[in-house]
């Protein structure tokens, strides 16, 4: 027996071609330019470290987007976790080993285990009381660093960290210490672009999109939100953990509320939930930021207006511009063949 | 499958939303909640659902206490609904919106991974499930841009996927054409006899819930005013004088 509801539908409904392409070419350009990088700047170290410093940056937006693109969960406090790592690494180095092979393990299973117990509470809540809350964590960080100041330096850093070493080989070439950012940064990309196609990342979109829905279809939506949120903690360390080893210190401004704030910026500005754009995002901002900056000092209220404006005009991000760009390059070829 | 509620109350500040309501759900019964608007009767479903905790009272499925459980625990224990507001995952295709639920179902939930080959089965099973209702053809469209009357039927889909024992459908039929509302009426009988599913419907259309159930519950502020079989609910004083006071929406 058929059961067609025939309604007076409009004939224009939209195909949801899932379309696979434009993530592949964006993935792919970053992938050669990035990867290739230190061969056409040989002659401009600073331009490396500069790149360094935009790789970082990339992996701790893709944290954030791990949280913010796949639950919705919106933090301002992300540099909670990226500041715990930085510590915790540079703490390990100084007191324990310069071991990469140790310490970053050791830093990401301290970051997950103490974001497992605070996100426990932390996921609980949600909208304003959740991104507050997130704010409050990273405040508190931020003042432990200055009330433990004898173990971490206080306002003036943790400085004197030990070269690093990887599996006993120094780490010290500007070179060496670019590919192994880029290859954590492509691993960390590979495994959120996976996971987006798992049910676990299925879930979690279910989670964004309608979270009501999602509890009443079984899904159990704090579990979930849990995850992503120890996920996206654990990333975050690994990525603050990178920065105090390449970096040799680390100050108190890495746990700042203007830190989240940037880094909430480079996912806005890539686009949420398209975990390439908030990369190209980060890289976009870091460069700008150091040139715009060197131009002028107001170069904050450009930012801030070049939010607003992606905000209002490109909620989407750089990624929704590049993929409306995309679409109609390629219905345009269709009229006219 | 018996879902039996007993007392069941709810307060929202001074008004009694829902009053000392105890009703039982019969198993592959189609069973129609009927009131005016303000009964209570979404209240009440968010109290077997779990989506509201009642203040006294206790609901049973199966003879298991389940009051206070999650809507996720509830829906794995066979125990789904659809929404008055239609409540869907509008940015995600047609068949996603289903296969969701299917995974679910599945306990898959948490899984970090999933073979080709199972994944494959999840769609092939959304596709039927999308069938049943009347979406084939319509799997990869945007759920959001579907007219509403498919929309509804979505819903319906989502909560179908779960394989429930009982399904709570709260005004399916509500802003449908004449038409559509028949093929929904359809449906919901053909669910009852093909899937041995229990359904339970809140529905203004008097007419059309005399013809569809088994059982009717009639509420009024929060009370049950009158229950039985169409033929009893069709003589009753009460529900006739809740008719003359102009409050149905019939
Ligand atoms: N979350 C809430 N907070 C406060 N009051 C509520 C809430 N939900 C429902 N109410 C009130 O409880 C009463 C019962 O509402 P309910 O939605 O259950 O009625 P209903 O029978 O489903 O009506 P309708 O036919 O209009 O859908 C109404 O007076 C409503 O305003
Ligand atoms: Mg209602």
């Amino acid at each position: 027996m058929t059961s067609s509801i025939a309604m007076q539908s409009k004939p224009s409904s939209v195909e949801m071609k899932q379309s696979r392409t434009p993530y592949l070419a964006a993935f792919i350009l970053l992938a050669i330019v990035g990867a290739t990088l230190p061969l056409w700047v040989t002659g401009n170290p600073f331009l490396l470290m500069l790149a360094s410093h935009a790789v970082i940056a990339a992996i701790v937006a893709l944290s954030l987007d791990l949280l913010t693109g796949n639950t919705g969960l919106l933090s301002f406090g992300h540099a909670a976790w990226y500041g715990f790592g930085a510590y915790l690494a540079g703490l390990l180095s100084k007191n324990f080993s310069a071991e990469m092979v140790l310490i970053i393990p050791l830093t990401i299973v301290a970051a997950c285990l103490v974001a497992a117990v605070v996100g426990a509470i932390l996921v609980r809540q949600i909208g304003k009381t959740f991104a507050i809350l997130t704010l409050a964590l990273s405040q508190i960080f931020y003042a432990l660093v200055f009330v433990l100041s004898d173990q971490t330096g206080g306002e003036d850093g943790l400085q004197g960290i030990p070269m690093a070493t990887l599996f006993g080989n120094t780490v010290a070439s500007s070179q060496a210490w670019y590919w192994l950012l880029y290859g954590v940064l492509i691993i960390s990309l590979g495994g959120a672009l996976y996971l987006r196609t798992t049910p676990l990342g299925r879930a979690w979109l279910a989670i964004r999109e309608n979270t009501e829905r999602a509890s009443f279809i079984g899904v159990n939506t704090g579990a979930l939100k849990l995850i992503a949120y120890v996920f996206s903690a654990g990333l975050a360390s690994l990525a603050g953990a990178l920065f105090v080893l390449f970096n040799g210190a680390v100050s108190p401004d890495v746990l700042h509320w203007f830190e989240s704030g940037k880094i909430l910026m480079y996912v806005v500005l890539g686009g949420v939930g398209t975990i390439v754009g908030p990369v190209f995002g980060a890289a976009l901002f870091t460069f700008l930021e150091h040139y715009v900056s060197s131009y002028t000092d107001a170069w904050l209220i450009y930012f801030g207006g070049l939010f607003v404006l992606i905000v209002i005009v490109a909620p989407g991000g750089l990624f929704g511009i590049g993929r409306s760009i995309y679409a109609r390059f390629k219905t345009g070829k269709g009229q006219t063949t | 499958m018996t879902l039996e509620i007993h007392g069941l109350s709810r307060r929202f500040g001074g008004l009694k939303a829902v009053n000392d309501v105890t009703t039982t759900i019969a198993d592959k019964s189609i069973h129609s909640i009927i009131g005016p608007n303000g009964a209570g009767k979404t209240t009440l479903f968010n109290l077997i659902t779990g989506a509201l905790a009642p203040d006294e009272g206790k609901v049973a499925f199966n003879g298991n206490d389940i009051t206070g459980w999650t809507p996720e625990r509830l829906a794995h224990a066979g125990i789904a609904r659809t929404f008055q507001r239609t409540s869907i995952f509008k940015e995600l295709p047609v068949i996603e919106n289903v296969a969701l639920a299917v995974r679910s179902r599945r306990g898959l939930n948490r899984s970090m991974f999933c073979s080709m080959a199972q994944e494959k089965a999840i769609r092939e099973e959304s596709r039927e499930i999308l069938a049943r209702v009347g979406l084939n053809g319509k799997e990869n469209i945007r759920a959001g841009s579907l007219a509403h009357g498919f929309q509804r039927a979505l819903d319906i889909a989502i909560g179908l996927a779960l394989e429930p024992k009982i399904m709570l459908m709260d005004e399916p039929l509500a802003g449908m054409s004449r038409g559509d509302r028949e093929t929904v009426a359809t449906l919901i009988t053909r669910l009852r006899e093909e899937l041995g599913v229990a359904i339970v419907v809140v529905e203004h259309d008097v007419g059309m819930v005399m013809r569809l159930s088994d059982r009717i519950t009639v509420m009024q502020h929060g009370k049950v005013i009158a229950e039985g079989p169409p033929s009893v609910i069709r003589e009753d004083e009460a529900v006739k004088n809740a008719y003359l006071h102009g409050n149905f929406a019939a």
